[in-house]
């Protein structure tokens, strides 16, 4: 039997490989995508309508289960979306943690939502600071791409005139609490901005998605979706073209290459049978996420690549660059206390942002470089966290905890590392995962630069609390541990220099012109946004170049 | 929609009885819907709990201990909403916890014993008080009682932990979680955005 050919290989389904399926099905190419998961069935999988006594452990998790536990994201009403079989190690005196959600639709089924575009600020930092290189590409190439994705997913803000952040088109912002406007006014007298958030999350209905039901549990998924997941939004789409074959279970093992070193295949684990698979394409676009996608193409080795696929740069797996999170400053706002309980958590954090403010009018204004973003949470949650804070038992205690409710509040720093040669990802020469595959071992650590971000951010968010007229209690004693903030970028890097960068401004190999990468793997760095957003913006433009590709006879459909 | 929500959750709380109950007797104040499949039961809440980790003495003083971080008092405390139960059971899936907890009521009882020369559970409501004092207030501390306020600590983190995960813990924060609203609910002050009218009206 003739060995079936598809167009194109996708691997992964998450916002990149979501989007990278979605646009090329509508293009008429025939797509088999693999995911290293399940299918979530909402009705049964997200649990995020219950309450947490009818959990078994109050949503805590089986607290056997909580040592392998990916932190806040990873709990009872999660579980079933992520993937604790494929273990990975870390260099001594590395710290690193790795979500990965091998649901299909990946992390988008419970992200945190908040979409900023990148800007030339971004792109071309290198050119005002001297650190790394500029991008290859522009704003103005870029800018249709994001106002393109807007539409299709829903963003909640409104038009800033910030100068780190261009704006773009927007669906009515989400409502200020009392919080807010506290924090607000806290700020003009500090000269730092407090703003609406940029989230994907409709607050009207929008392509057909209706709105938001504003029940605060957003990072546990959503079973109407009223917000942007490639479940809901892309992957639908893509099967209605019935150029989709999705194949669940199937972890991605390695590219498979012809005869000259390009791109004929996937070599897949199928986790029911536990038996290998090929699958063939014209192309592969790689979407498994920055790490993953990257060790996959390093146990991508032939005779072509003894280092891995399209790694004659030396550069895959290289330039890691991560965002460091961690709770800059904590307190009270004394306003609060003892007032009735007000449903401050309805958007789940994104409400309000602090977008970058520092190093705008000179690049080297500060004693860092480049510059950091906050986000602002508090109010009435559904635990009291602080309680363990207070003093002392009884009737006054209880009392003490239901008069603090809405009070809290908290500044969340977002902050990136420079490219560095030290912080990067290889294959352990040791450790294999339970398929035969050797793992992912990290080499990270925070950078000076980063580091007096976070010193600064805690100076200046405890003035806040202070100018607010409000309690500051503390900042946390170090930030989150590397991996946290799930924004890790960098290891396929996008540049013209094919001796300097894994794929061309396209998000293409350079040395497998048929291989093409769709994640956050190919960003410079990541800048003081998050990721996702941009991830579906490059990757419609990627998958765009794929599709003229194949028109112009470049690649040939099968 | 927001009816929807309701009644699938009532209905994955019956459906994931049974499939609890096969390997435990159940708590006598809630029921919980842990599993996606299983036979459709009506849940039977046993009229009294069977501790899964403590001895009937252990789980009397954190039954007692309980009721005395969060007392019922103009509205229901620990005692009402099962927090010991739900204590007992968390231990007895925390293998890194049962040592503190045991050694913790030993150590209680110990000084118990020491200072009134009766275990815990027999001293009046007074002398509980004066023991736990010096234990729970940071201003009250006493030397060589370190243990103690470990223990203490820990057994007030899994009581806050037990009593405001629970039904009568989110009535009594009027907790506005998963309640639905058709449009983001937002500040009903915005004359004054300091919200400086309302420190004099706090309590």
């Amino acid at each position: 039997m003739a060995k079936k050919v598809y167009d194109v290989i996708v691997i992964g389904t998450g916002a990149g490989g979501g989007m990278a399926i979605k646009t090329l099905c509508e293009a008429g190419l025939k797509v088999c995508a693999l995911n290293s998961g399940r299918r979530l069935d909402p009705e049964k999988d997200f649990r995020f309508h219950r309450m947490p006594w009818d959990m078994k452990f109050r949503g805590l998790d089986d607290p056997k289960h909580r040592a392998q536990s990916f932190g806040y994201m990873d709990n009872e009403y999660t579980k079933a979306a992520w993937d604790h079989e494929i273990p990975f190690t870390v260099a001594p005196g590395t710290q690193w943690m790795w979500p990965r959600a091998s649901a299909v639709g990946g992390k988008t089924n419970f992200w945190g939502r908040s979409s900023a575009r990148f800007g030339d600020i971004d792109f071309k930092a290198a050119s005002l600071d001297g650190n790394d290189v500029d991008w290859p590409v522009t704003y103005a190439e870029i800018d249709p791409f994001y106002t393109r994705v807007e539409k299709m997913i829903g963003v909640a803000s409104t038009v800033q005139n910030r100068p780190s952040n261009p704006d773009g088109t927007y669906l009515p912002p989400f409502n200020f609490r009392c919080l807010d406007f506290i924090l607000e006014s806290a700020c003009k007298k500090l000269g730092v901005p407090y703003l609406p958030d940029r989230c994907a999350q409709l607050t009207r209905p929008h392509e057909g998605h209706p709105a938001c039901h504003y029940c605060g549990e957003c990072t546990t998924g959503c079973d109407v979706g009223a917000f942007f997941s490639s479940p809901y939004f892309l992957l639908p789409k893509a099967e209605a073209t019935r150029n989709l074959e999705l194949r669940t279970d199937a972890l991605a093992k390695n590219v498979l290459v012809d005869e000259n070193g390009q791109a004929a295949g996937v070599a897949y684990m199928d986790r029911k049978t536990r038996q290998e698979v090929e699958v063939y394409g014209r192309a592969v676009v790689v979407a498994a996420g920055c790490i993953e996608s990257s060790r996959i193409m390093l146990n991508s080795k032939s005779r072509h690549w003894p280092n891995g696929i399209a790694n004659s740069s030396g550069q895959l797996g290289r330039n890691l660059c991560d965002h460091l999170y961690g709770d800059s400053a904590r307190g009270y706002l004394p306003q609060l206390m003892g007032q009735p309980s007000f449903p401050d958590h309805v958007a789940d954090s994104t409400i309000a942002w602090m977008p970058r403010w520092q190093n705008l009018n000179n690049p080297r204004e500060e004693k860092f470089i480049r510059g950091y973003a906050v986000y602002p949470d508090g109010g009435c949650r559904e635990f009291p966290y602080y309680a363990n804070e207070l003093d002392g038992f009884g009737s006054s205690f209880k009392r003490e905890i239901k008069r603090r409710y809405p009070a809290p509040v908290s500044f969340g720093i977002q902050a990136p590392t420079l490219r560095s040669d030290s912080n990067y990802m290889d294959l352990d020469p040791e450790v294999k995962d339970p398929y035969g595959s050797p793992v992912a071992r990290m080499h990270f650590e925070w950078d000076e630069n980063v580091l007096k971000m976070w010193e600064h951010s805690k100076e200046i968010c405890a003035e806040i609390i202070r100018a607010a007229g409000g309690e500051f209690v503390g900042s946390a004693d170090a930030p989150q541990i590397p991996g946290w903030s799930l924004h890790e970028v960098g290891t396929c890097r996008m540049g013209n220099d094919p001796k300097k960068f894994v794929t061309n401004r396209f998000g293409q190999a350079h040395d497998v012109p048929n291989l093409y990468v769709c994640d956050a793997s190919v960003f410079l760095n990541c800048t003081d946004k998050t990721t996702t957003i941009s991830i579906m913006a490059f990757t419609l433009r990627t998958s765009e170049h794929l599709i003229e590709n194949f028109r112009q006879g470049t690649h040939k459909t099968a | 929609m927001a009816g929807q929500g309701i009644h699938r959750r009532e209905v994955l709380r019956i459906l994931g009885t049974a499939a609890a109950a096969a390997h435990f007797p159940g708590f006598s104040k809630w029921g919980f819907a842990c599993g996606h499949i299983g036979n459709a039961a009506l849940q039977i809440k046993p009229a009294h709990y069977q501790p899964q980790f403590f001895t009937a003495p252990e789980y009397a003083d954190v039954e007692r201990l309980a009721e005395i971080i969060i007392p019922s008092d103009a509205t229901p405390g620990a005692k009402e909403a099962g927090v010991a139960e739900f204590i007992d059971f968390m231990v007895a899936h925390t293998d890194e916890v049962q040592y503190p907890f045991r050694m913790g009521l030993a150590w209680l009882n110990a000084r118990a014993g020491q200072i009134n020369g009766k275990p815990f559970s027999e001293l009046t409501a007074e002398q509980q008080n004066a023991l736990l004092v010096p234990l729970g207030f940071k201003d009250k501390a006493r030397p060589g009682e370190e243990d103690g306020r470990r223990f203490f600590a820990l057994m007030r983190e899994y009581t806050v932990t037990g009593f405001y995960t629970s039904e009568i813990g989110y009535k009594e924060l009027d907790n506005p979680a998963l309640k639905f609203y058709s449009e983001s609910p937002q500040c009903p002050h915005k004359d004054d955005p300091e919200h400086k009218h309302l420190s004099s009206t706090n309590s």
